[in-house]
């Protein structure tokens, strides 16, 4: 364990460099760090249910595409709309489509729910792109106002910059990873690892299992609509072929899986890793996701706990050397 | 009065047929075992009055309520508490983790989402407590996967006791246990199950005869004999099917 000042002192360093990021980075790289803390909540709502609950979904993109999808058209097709209301629709819907899918999706566990959200995924790509009244087809929702960050009678934030955009962005999906943490830490959170370990005796305990499990996709489903809901302000356009594709679905699982998807933090890493690569990677070759591809494999064969089990192994290692152990000894 | 009553219970797995007419009556405190040969049908009539499967014919009453469609977790809640023949515990989480998880359930806190679990400071001090009961308050805090077998089954038997059942169902708790593990076992069952109904289904002869005020015999799938320790040992039909094997 990590003792208290160690802990705070991370954490200062932690808040001053995304304070300050901006200033040292420039307008390109404060975007890129966007859309890394954007990813970073979309892994970790998948993780919810891969790592925590011990579900796979290949369908995640069907909450972060409808967050999404409900924040650009609600901007689009309502004068005035505040920004958090904005933000707030995304969750809303995308827990909304969790709601209607969970009575299906709590019933079955293992390839079945793989398939199931897989087809609930494409099903709403479908849906998006043949509604185009609504969501504009291949054309997508876009050129929507991004509304200022009101706060009556005190301040209005205009978010057409990308520096005020940045800090209203990393608030947003701060907290939101900071509920998700809470969320794994309470008695909920512990029935969540019960289910990923041994359903049938989580049933025996007295716990409803689908309920359970309910209330779990709510949770995962609303928070990547709200990751779906800043993603579509970052980018002010929102296409099917941009939220709502496979590889939406498949890129919190490689985040999850490079990250560890044995640690809450695991996504965050794996998402950060990845767009560290992804930068790394287009200066050299268009073939993005060739790289990635190989890195995912490698990992899932020699590092199945991925950066977060490497990170545990290496502090063991540490932790058990000759000198820890006789500064150890020398104490007690 | 009986705490728990079975009227006529058929049951077939695709057309195989496992159970006959079986009508069972524990009455409340009693301590009751089911014995009988490999493919009696225990479990599965364990599997049945506990909800795990609804029978082909027949009832179930528990506390004088119809519970033969009720799933586990009602009959959970209802006051009835199981543990498994295969180890079934949650075998990442730590032994604290996994009987707090059946202290949470007893207190009905299922649903909390405001309050971090570590916080609640009764929950931990009641699991510490029974952690220290069943003798595994020294190995609180590793996984459960870890634990030796002895002390693996202990846990398995501590999280059927964790909801504080009034009927305490125990599926061969000393399966695969060494003598002395097996001693300790019966004395920790003999010690946790003081003042309440329980059902236990065994092997060991000495386990049963050692720990059951009352006895049925299960031999495909029907009930042979039912009665106490004694009457059972000299029942002829019970020495000719089971007992004689065994060499009481």
């Amino acid at each position: 364990m990590m003792n208290k000042t160690t802990k705070w002192i991370l954490w200062i360093v932690i808040l001053a460099t995304v304070v300050s990021f901006p200033k040292i980075f420039g307008i390109y790289y404060t975007n890129v760090c966007v859309l890394f803390a954007i990813f970073a909540l979309y892994s970790v709502t998948l993780n919810l249910l891969l790592g925590f609950t011990g579900l796979l979904s290949f369908g995640h993109a069907l909450f972060f595409g409808s967050g999404a999808y409900a924040t650009a058209i609600a901007l689009t097709r309502i004068d005035g709309l505040p920004l958090l209301p904005a933000v707030l629709i995304g969750g809303l819907t995308a827990a909304f489509f969790a709601l209607i899918t969970s009575p299906l999706l709590v019933r079955v566990s293992g390839t079945a729910f793989a398939m199931l959200t897989l087809a609930f995924g494409q099903l709403m790509y479908v849906f998006c792109l043949k509604f185009r009244d609504i969501t504009g087809g291949e054309d997508g929702v876009g050129g929507f106002p991004i509304p200022p960050l009101n706060i009556p009678g005190v301040v209005s934030i205009d978010m057409t910059n990308c520096t005020n955009f940045y800090y209203f962005a990393m608030v947003v999906l701060g907290v939101s990873i900071w509920i998700l943490w809470f969320f794994t830490k309470t008695p909920l959170g512990s029935v969540m690892v019960g289910i990923r370990d041994n359903a049938q005796r989580v049933d025996y305990l007295g716990f409803r299992v689908p309920h359970t499990k309910a209330i779990i996709f709510l949770i995962s489903g609303g928070f990547a609509g709200i990751a779906g809901a800043i993603y579509a302000l970052l980018q002010d356009i929102v296409s099917t072929d941009g939220v709502l594709t496979i590889f939406t679905s498949f890129m919190p699982i490689i985040m999850a899986f490079i990250g560890g998807i044995g640690s809450f933090f695991g996504p965050i890493y794996g998402s950060a890793i990845l767009t560290i690569m992804d930068e790394i990677i287009t200066t050299y070759t268009e073939r993005v996701e060739l790289v990635t591809g190989i890195v995912f494999i490698l990992v899932v064969m020699y590092a199945p706990m991925g950066f977060a089990g490497l990170l545990g192994f290496i502090k063991q290692k540490w932790l058990s050397r000759p000198s820890a152990k006789t500064t150890v000894e020398g104490a007690s | 009065m009986n705490i728990l009553q079975t009227k006529g219970i058929y049951h077939d797995f695709s057309g195989l047929e496992v159970l006959f007419d079986v009508n069972l009556e524990v009455k409340e405190g009693e301590r009751h075992a089911i014995i009988g040969p490999n493919g009696a049908g225990k479990t599965t009539l364990f599997n049945i009055i506990t909800g795990t499967y609804c029978p082909s014919k027949g009832e179930v009453f528990y506390k004088g309520e119809d519970v033969t469609t009720a799933k586990p977790h009602k009959l959970t809640r209802l006051g009835m508490g199981r543990s498994f023949q295969i180890t079934s515990t949650f075998w990442r989480l730590t032994p604290f983790q996994n009987i707090r998880l059946g202290i949470l359930s007893k207190r009905g806190v299922r649903f909390n989402m405001f309050r971090k679990v570590d916080n609640m400071k009764s929950i931990t001090e009641e699991t510490d407590e029974v952690l220290r009961r069943v003798n595994l308050d020294g190995e609180r805090d590793i996984p459960a996967s870890v634990l030796s077998y002895g002390k693996h089954r202990a846990l398995e038997v501590s999280m059927a006791l964790a909801t504080d059942p009034d009927l305490v169902m125990l599926d061969e708790p000393t399966a695969g246990m060494s003598r002395d593990e097996t001693h300790n076992a019966v004395e920790l069952i003999r010690r946790l199950t003081e003042g309440k109904t329980m059902v236990i289904i065994e092997h060991d002869m000495d386990v049963v005869f050692s720990l059951a005020d009352r006895i049925t015999v299960l031999h495909h799938g029907e009930i042979l004999a039912s009665g106490p320790p004694l009457e059972i040992k000299e029942n002829q039909e019970v020495k000719d099917a089971y007992l004689g094997e065994m060499e009481v």
